[in-house]
């Protein structure tokens, strides 16, 4: 069947919404967010300074606290690939086990995810805390005397580490969902042939459950990355890039700078920060399809 | 086809006439964007007063917090969709690119017309003024209405200096005496000092007050020019002061990454004892616990400085007026009425805060008359500022310090390098 001329500018018409949607709303924020980066400007001058690639040569090689911030946001993302979703990817393998009350375990395991990150940040503030925590009252209650008044969010030993519990508390819930998900489209069949195969817990985990999750968890994973190199609302809630810049990540540097009237060189290292988050991304497609 | 069509062209014009700048206009005469959510019933109480007076309506929505409140102006300038009255809350070099923009109006006519500026704080109308050849090329003149005056000073609660066996009526006057105070309070199990140093901005304002000290305006801006390194000698003097707090456990628990509200908390319920902090802790020190008692001093000079003791402050809050606006004659008449006795009194007693307009400040509390005598000796007004980079590592260095990752001499080497970096990019761009 051939398509009319006047058939296609119908379908077309039917898409011009979306598109304007697209080209309003993404294509051209990027577009824009590229422009922005070879000037310099405030935000507020009416003349923009351009200065070509002068903003990414200095974030790439005279910007140390912006690679810090990068390594902070790495480090916080190891821990939640590795905790984070290993814990989901264990409660999900126990609620899939046809236990009583599955949903109700549904439902408490994703509360923390759709709850907003400052208020999450405000109130694990206030278990962190060195005067009136109530992490520290705990401690000290089961003996550990030298938790009297230790600030987690203030010592450089636990800062970052404090705040990538929170984000893991607050983040495992989706990654639970999903892999449970994609646990229960894993056909009964397949277990049942392992277990006539002589197959017991262990290898039905690794040779189907593993095998079959394989694109579900890289999935996850990927989300679990972007997810957490673009954490803002904890940090600026918990620590405001304290103590003295250890918690900084690259989107509080953004907003730092940003802030600070540097709308030029923050877009410049937003461009940056999104190559980081685009070579991540492949790399992790790339390997999880090696792998499979 | 044409169903589709006139589809298309009915979303379209929906979409674009919700994004044109008529649809957002109200029947304002004057609006104030502002971020002062406590102060809102009383601004809303004297809009009412002057609408009823005058005919003119004006209208205070609130924006808060603070930086979301900069942001909002930032992207209205962009867009040129600016109220009437506004505050860019941003530092001098800032301020100006706003008025070389041409967003914000030059009043200095009217606030020559019958004495206007005469009411005012001289400290907080210089601080909205620029002086002639300026750096930033601004034309010299008055740019800002001061509609509150504030500074920072250290508030100490009077049962706990008891508690300590301290006269709570003898306060330390000198740096040593300072330490001496905070290390009784120790002995007796009580935390000595708190601050919101978790804000760069209320660690640096400490700071600064000690840069003044020793090196009075010139050094200052000897220092801005390059002239004198932050290496020098009485730089890392006053690393050494936050190092001395910190090495005598002086300091509340977790300093580094307070803010303020929660050192403001902690004082309040009597945590602590001493707290480094502006003139609004009046108002919000009562609000949290009316039974406090409390007293406030200025902060202890280092006897061998060279230079009087300068306080963070001057403006406490400001509007500018929108240059742009058709309504910018009414908008002036209004922060004129605004800021006259009768009005500013009122502001005054319902917010605890200390009135711009100097003839309403006669009646204050007695703690708040500690504060207005002090903005005389607020910090005194600079022709250009330091870069907010060397800023920003000055005041993280402050924090490494108190945290021990950071000697004095390494805090103070690590700010000058990053003086040197930023004036090597000046160079470049330049």
């Amino acid at each position: 069947m051939k398509i009319t001329n006047k058939e296609k500018m119908t379908n077309f018409c039917f898409i011009i919404p979306a598109l304007i949607l697209f080209l309003v709303f993404s294509l051209y924020p990027i577009v824009r967010t590229f422009e922005l980066s070879v000037f310099q400007w405030n935000g507020v001058d009416k003349n923009m300074v351009f200065v070509g690639f002068a903003q990414y040569k200095d974030i790439l090689f005279n910007n140390p606290s912006f690679w810090k911030s990068m390594l902070n946001a790495g480090y916080i993302t190891l821990l939640a690939l590795t905790i984070q979703n290993g814990l989901a990817l264990l409660l999900a393998l126990l609620v899939n086990q046809n236990v009583k009350g599955e949903n109700i375990y549904r439902t408490i395991f994703f509360l923390p995810p759709v709850l907003s990150g400052v208020v999450v940040g405000l109130i694990w503030k206030f278990v962190f805390d060195g005067n009136f925590g109530i992490l520290d009252h705990f401690l000290y209650g089961l003996g550990f005397k030298e938790f009297h008044d230790y600030a987690w969010l203030s010592e450089i030993k636990t800062a970052i580490s404090s705040v990538a519990v929170v984000h893991m508390w607050k983040g495992f819930g989706y990654g639970f969902i999903i892999l449970l998900a994609g646990l229960q489209t894993i056909p009964v069949e397949l277990y049942e042939a392992a277990r006539v195969d002589g197959a017991n817990s262990w290898q039905q985990f690794k040779n189907v459950t593993l095998p079959l999750l394989m694109p579900i968890f890289t999935i996850v994973s990927i989300l679990t990355i972007l997810g957490t190199m673009q954490i803002f609302d904890l940090i600026y809630s918990m620590t405001r890039g304290g103590p003295a810049g250890h918690t900084h990540v690259p989107i509080t540097k953004i907003y730092e700078y940003m802030n600070n009237g540097e709308f030029g060189y923050s877009t410049a290292m937003a461009v940056v920060f999104g190559v980081v988050l685009l070579v991540i991304s492949y790399a992790q497609i790339y390997f999880s399809k090696k792998f499979k | 086809m044409l169903r589709a069509v006139l589809c298309l062209f009915a979303v379209s014009a929906l979409f674009f006439s919700s994004c044109s700048k008529e649809a957002v206009e109200l029947d304002v005469d004057v609006m104030v964007w502002h971020w002062m959510t406590d102060r809102q019933d009383a601004f809303e109480k004297l809009a009412k007063d002057y609408f009823t007076k005058t005919g003119v309506k004006v209208i205070f929505e609130t924006y808060a917090p603070s930086d979301v409140y900069k942001n909002k102006i930032s992207a209205a300038a962009t867009a040129n969709l600016l109220p009437e009255i506004f505050n860019p809350m941003a530092n001098k070099k800032e301020i100006a690119s706003y008025i070389n923009a041409g967003f914000v109006a030059d009043i200095t006519d009217d606030m020559n017309k019958d004495n206007w500026k005469d009411v005012f704080f001289q400290r907080a109308l210089e601080n909205l003024s620029f002086e002639e050849n300026n750096e930033w090329g601004v034309k010299s003149g008055i740019y800002g209405v001061p509609i509150d005056v504030s500074s920072m000073l250290i508030y100490y609660n009077k049962d706990l200096f008891r508690q300590a066996g301290l006269d709570p009526e003898i306060t330390p006057k000198t740096w040593g005496e300072f330490v001496a105070f905070a290390k009784k309070l120790k002995a007796n199990d009580i935390q000595p000092f708190v601050s919101g140093f978790g804000e760069n901005w209320i660690i640096g304002a400490f700071a600064q007050s000690y840069q003044w000290e020793l090196f009075g305006k010139e050094g200052i801006l000897s220092t801005i020019d390059g002239v004198i390194p932050y290496t020098d000698a009485r730089w890392v003097k006053i690393f050494n002061l936050f190092k001395e707090l910190k090495d005598n456990n002086l300091l509340a628990t977790g300093v580094v990454t307070m803010i303020n509200k929660d050192a403001e908390r902690g004082f309040a319920t009597g945590k602590f004892a001493m707290a480094f902090n502006g003139s609004w802790g009046v108002n919000v020190y009562n609000s949290m616990n009316p039974n406090l008692n409390y007293g406030v001093f200025y902060l202890p000079i280092l006897p061998e400085a060279q230079h009087p003791m300068r306080f963070f402050g001057g403006e406490g809050s400001a509007f500018y007026v929108n240059s742009k606006s058709p309504n910018k004659q009414k908008a002036i008449d209004f922060l004129k009425w605004f800021t006259s006795e009768e009005q500013q009194s009122f502001l005054s007693k319902a917010t605890s805060n200390i009135p711009a307009n100097k003839n309403a400040s006669s009646d204050l509390p007695p703690i708040l008359k500690i504060f207005a005598e002090s903005i005389a000796n607020t910090f005194g007004q600079l022709q250009k500022i330091e870069d907010w980079q060397v800023v920003n590592v000055l005041n993280t260095s402050l924090q490494s310090v108190i945290i021990g990752e950071k000697t004095p001499q390494k805090a103070a080497k690590d700010v000058q390098d990053e003086k040197a970096r930023q004036m090597k990019n000046k160079k470049a761009t330049a």
